[in-house]
């Protein structure tokens, strides 16, 4: 049988666990053997025997716990044991599995050690963030706890109430938030400070989650710039943006730093250090009093001012640069930490012995190490499930549809997508119209077919120009129309065929000014639908 | 080049064409849309410069690049307001074209073909010059009438649709007098006659069209502009002229149906013109919209606008003579810091061009996704504090709704009366395009607020700023 072992962790400060006596039950229900080390559950109020009561062994002494373990549970990635003068690595059992988070990315060296010992290694922040491994979203689970706790740190520094009040001693103005990300921290963060009575405003580079803000009860910020760019990279992450973005978001934030209290960043890439969002002149044009809670801290911050652990006072401003907020509610993400880990554990096992199927997306995306080979990172996830933009090739239809489902309720238009024509197919159809015009047998065109063939080319073009437009959206009326008009301008082909011979006679006079107003009609018509489109925005 | 790689290329231009339609019917691929537009024709061209027998490519540039050079120059200078005018010239451009292809095909060197081919040939020149002649005439007016050279109401002869009829039928039978015609030196005055009164025709046609129905014009003749092309694709033989001809006739025509329909009227009816005299004549009866009209001026309404929590604003062709989406743009930053819900609500038929408001707005980086359709937005009007009417007027007005003998009666139009107070600004009292009196200025919840667009809504920031 296998037996899981939960050692204590010994990062400084870090108090969640790895599994409480909640999911010991569940592990014992899915057919392992548990031991606990002694005072593991220290920091979230679980004394030894209520490990005991839920069916495991509690083991007195780090090495010996690590020596009986064929699987570790853990919360931090191993680290060097200071006390015994041993590395985590170093006391797994050879061969054995270690669970936890690892941070492959930013430990190299960690797997290396790892890999001599010929583990097998699962990131809990490695699991793809798919709609099948929700329930394995660690993650999210941290990000949601610290969220809520970064409000809480912030309410803590804050001189003032977050609800505005008028009372008989006076007016309080509300306190005004900003967060930066809306991730799940961050829509996190605005459900608490709603909840605290506070104004409440977010931005975030993915346009698909200015509805999650708006549902959340904030405002979303938009950005002064004509150019949209989607800020949404693969897997749902945001990812880095141009210079001209970047630029536009830092004036956004230039500006709100003035009028705000409060400020939540959650701004993170994956696999880079956070990006710098709030700038030391930033920091100092805010209201004295003012708070920052750098939800970023681990990764360097996203305030340039912001030290990992620490709070800075700088210029009445107070930042928070906690690292640990999720441990600072450590019973409570221990518990959601554990129910994770034992759905992940679910998954890669049947009745207590592991069975691990690397052709599982799950499994994949979270293996690390397989018996000590490098599995990190794995094939490139699919794009994200929303609003994916279009692809040549692709429909623009299924795209467009998606993102109608998942932003735009109502009803629109009256020939709304619904009736939206995939335009390639109408290419083609386009292509099968000139094939009729030219397969026609030469004996048909000799008896007068050639007009025929001409004919039927004629109303199949019809159809296809009537079901083209059909779906047009009402604002595009006049870039369509124009866009039309300068196509018609293909009249110019008639006039250029006139222009036969060298001598000036009558029929390339007339030709002549035909081809000189019809290009007047393809340059305006273009230029002016290029003009119109270029300053529509969202 | 030889023939098959120009048909390639043909072939390749008429898909290019057919997926620009298509990009151009979403916003995310309005874009692209536009350049599968321009590479098509790019294709289309060079294609055509090789398919030249003999060409003489001299005169072809001399026509060709001044075209080019002053389209571009004409498209780069061209304000945004008077985008319906330049729209309007350029169609009269493709019947002017039209019109000078199908002379040229006539009076050129002809193809031996038998007896039956050579009248189709001459059938297909005639109805190519015929159409091209109503859409250069036709455009010509709408283009006057745009820009107000000629004044927008409709202009009617007594017994106009006799009129037209004996035209068509004069037509018909010059039309046969020219098939008939022995030589091209007999021919050619039938079709120039022809030509004169199908030109007439189209004058006639459009002068009779009230201005509040322009936009409907304006798109009918970019489908005759189709329909030209696609005739003198007959004549010459061209399948590339026929489906791209056939193409945005086809389009052209479905995109004034659908905007016909945004307006609850016929196609027929509008086609026939008269708008604003047909039906009964505006029942005086009923209550002639006399009474007390209530004013304001900009900082009271800057007070009402800042004091609202929701306001819907209806923008019509006013906001746009006077320019004045970029004050607007700014007065709505004002509010919506004060966060002030604003919308903006967009008639089917606002200004002189469908979306004509729409490019407006998006012009002033106003965002899309607080403008809105007239059907999404018109039930929120009476949970609504401040509707704010700038330079519109037809499309606001109740009688529509209430009075069955207005001339408008029926036309679907924004319901500003139900909001809590509304806030009407005009340069003065006169009536609409329609040429209808409108008793919304004189309910007791609508405020009047004269002046020019521009100049008040400057003040109002003014007033809001201070």
């Amino acid at each position: 049988m296998t037996t899981i072992g939960i050692p204590k962790e010994i990062h400084p400060g870090e108090k969640r666990v790895a599994a409480t006596p909640q999911t010991i039950l569940k592990l014992k229900k899915l057919g392992f053997d548990v031991v606990v080390e002694s005072h593991a559950g220290h920091g979230i109020n679980a004394i030894d025997s209520e490990y005991r009561e839920a069916g495991a062994t509690v083991i007195d002494g780090t090495k010996e716990l690590w020596a009986a373990s064929d699987v570790i549970m853990k919360v931090r990635p191993p680290e060097e044991n200071k006390a015994l003068g041993v590395h985590e690595a170093d006391l797994l059992k050879e061969g054995a599995t270690l669970i936890g988070f690892v941070w492959p990315a930013q430990h190299k060296d960690l797997l290396n050690r790892l890999a001599k010992r010929k583990a097998t290694v699962f990131g809990m922040d490695c699991v793809p963030r798919i709609t099948r491994a929700q329930k394995m979203d660690t993650l999210s689970a941290m990000a949601n706890i610290a969220g809520y706790r970064a409000i809480i740190e912030a309410a803590n520094h804050f001189p003032r109430f977050f609800t505005g009040q008028i009372t008989a001693a006076g007016k309080i103005d509300p306190a005004k938030v900003l967060i930066i990300g809306a991730g799940v921290a961050g829509l996190s963060a605005i459900g608490a400070a709603k909840g605290l009575g506070a104004i409440v405003r977010a931005f975030d580079p993915r346009s698909a989650t200015k509805d999650q803000v708006a549902s959340m009860g904030a405002e979303f910020l938009d950005l002064d710039i004509k150019e949209k760019e989607e800020g949404e990279g693969k897997g749902g992450y945001a990812k880095q943006m141009s210079d001209d973005f970047l630029k536009a978001e830092m004036a956004l934030f230039a500006a709100q730093a003035m009028q705000v209290d409060i400020i939540v960043t959650t701004a993170l890439i994956p696999g880079k250090p956070a990006p710098k969002l709030i700038t030391t002149g930033m920091v100092e044009s805010m209201k004295p009093g003012s708070v920052i809670v750098d939800l970023a801290a681990e990764q360097g911050g996203n305030c340039a001012l912001t030290e990992p652990g620490k709070i800075v006072h700088h210029k009445g401003v107070t930042i928070v640069g906690y690292t640990d907020l999720p441990s600072r509610m450590a019973s409570m993400s221990s518990q959601l930490y554990g129910a994770t880990i034992v759905a992940l554990i679910a998954d890669l096992s049947k009745e207590g012995i592991l069975e691990i199927n690397l052709d599982d997306e799950v499994v994949r995306g979270a293996i690390v190490l397989h018996d000590g080979k490098m599995m990190w990172p794995p094939p490139a996830p699919a794009t994200p499930p929303t609003a994916a933009p279009p692809e040549p090739g692709v429909p623009t239809k299924s795209s467009a549809a998606v993102a109608a489902a998942s932003t735009k309720k109502s009803g629109g238009h009256g020939h709304g997508e619904s009736n939206g024509i995939n335009p390639w197919v109408l290419a083609f159809g386009g292509l099968v119209l000139f094939g009729i015009g030219f397969l026609v047998p030469s004996e048909v065109k000799a008896a007068g077919g050639d007009t025929l063939s001409h004919l039927t080319v004629f109303i199949l073009a019809c159809f296809v120009g009537f079901q083209v437009v059909w779906s047009v959206k009402p604002a595009l009326h006049t870039p369509l129309m124009s866009v039309t008009n300068a196509i018609s301008g293909i009249i110019l082909v008639g006039g250029m065929l006139q222009l036969v011979g060298t001598e000036l006679s009558v029929t390339t006079i007339l030709g002549a000014i035909a081809v000189l107003v019809a290009a007047i009609n393809i340059a305006g018509g273009f230029l002016v639908t290029n003009r119109m489109l270029a300053m529509f925005r969202k | 080049m030889n023939q098959s790689l120009i048909t390639i290329a043909y072939i390749a231009a008429s898909a290019l064409f057919i997926l620009s339609l298509g990009g151009l019917s979403q916003q995310s691929t309005a874009r692209r849309g536009n350049l599968y537009g321009i590479l098509g024709m790019l294709i289309a061209l060079v294609a055509t410069v090789f398919a030249m027998k003999d060409g003489n490519y001299a005169v072809l540039a001399a026509a060709l690049i001044p075209g080019l050079v002053i389209g571009a120059i004409l498209a780069a200078r061209v304000q945004m307001t008077s985008m319906p005018e330049l729209v309007a010239m350029l169609h009269s451009f493709v019947g002017l074209a039209a019109v000078l292809v199908g002379f040229a095909t006539y009076l050129g060197p002809h193809k031996a073909m038998s007896s039956g081919e050579h009248t189709l040939h001459l059938v297909e020149i005639f109805l190519g010059v015929a159409i091209g002649s109503v859409t250069f005439t036709g455009s010509v007016i709408a283009f006057l009438k745009l820009r107000g050279t000629i004044g927008g109401k409709p202009f009617m002869l007594p017994g106009r649709h006799l009129i037209n009829l004996i035209m068509l039928i004069a037509t018909v039978a010059l039309g046969a007098a020219f098939l008939m015609s022995p030589d091209t030196a007999a021919g050619q005055w039938p079709l120039i006659i022809a030509t004169v009164l199908t030109g007439i025709l189209g004058v006639h046609f459009i002068m009779a069209i009230g201005g509040a129905d322009m936009p409907v014009v304006v798109s009918m003749l970019n489908s005759y502009s189709g329909w030209a092309a696609a005739a003198a694709g007959f004549m010459l033989g061209n399948d590339l002229l026929i489906i791209t001809g056939a193409l945005v006739g086809a389009s052209g025509a479905i995109l004034s149906y659908i905007m016909c329909q945004g307006m609850n009227r016929s196609f027929v009816s509008v086609m026939l013109g008269g708008f604003g005299t047909e039906g009964g004549t505006p029942s005086t009866a009923t209550g002639e919209p006399q009474g007390e009209v209530h004013s304001v001026e900009a900082a009271g309404a800057a007070e009402l606008l800042l004091d609202a929590k929701k306001i819907i604003i209806v923008p019509g062709y006013g906001l746009a003579v006077a320019q004045a989406q970029h004050s607007l743009a700014e007065v709505c930053k004002i509010l919506k810091e004060k966060g002030v819900e604003i919308k903006f609500a967009i008639h089917p038929v606002a200004g002189r061009l469908p979306g004509h408001m729409n490019v407006l707005l998006a012009e002033a980086n106003i965002p899309y996704d607080i403008v809105f359709e007239m059907d999404e937005v018109n039930d929120d009007f009476p949970t609504t504090d401040v509707a704010w009417v700038i330079g519109a007027n037809d499309i606001v007005n109740p009688s529509a709704m209430d009075d069955p003998g207005s001339p408008i009666a029926g036309m679907p139009v924004l319901h500003v009366w139900e909001s809590r107070t509304c806030i009407v600004m005009k340069r003065g009292m006169a009536s609409g395009y329609a040429g209808v009196d409108n008793p919304l200025f004189y309910k007791d919840n609508t405020l009047m607020l004269f002046g020019d667009a521009k100049k008040v809504v400057d003040e109002i920031l003014t007033a809001m700023r201070g």
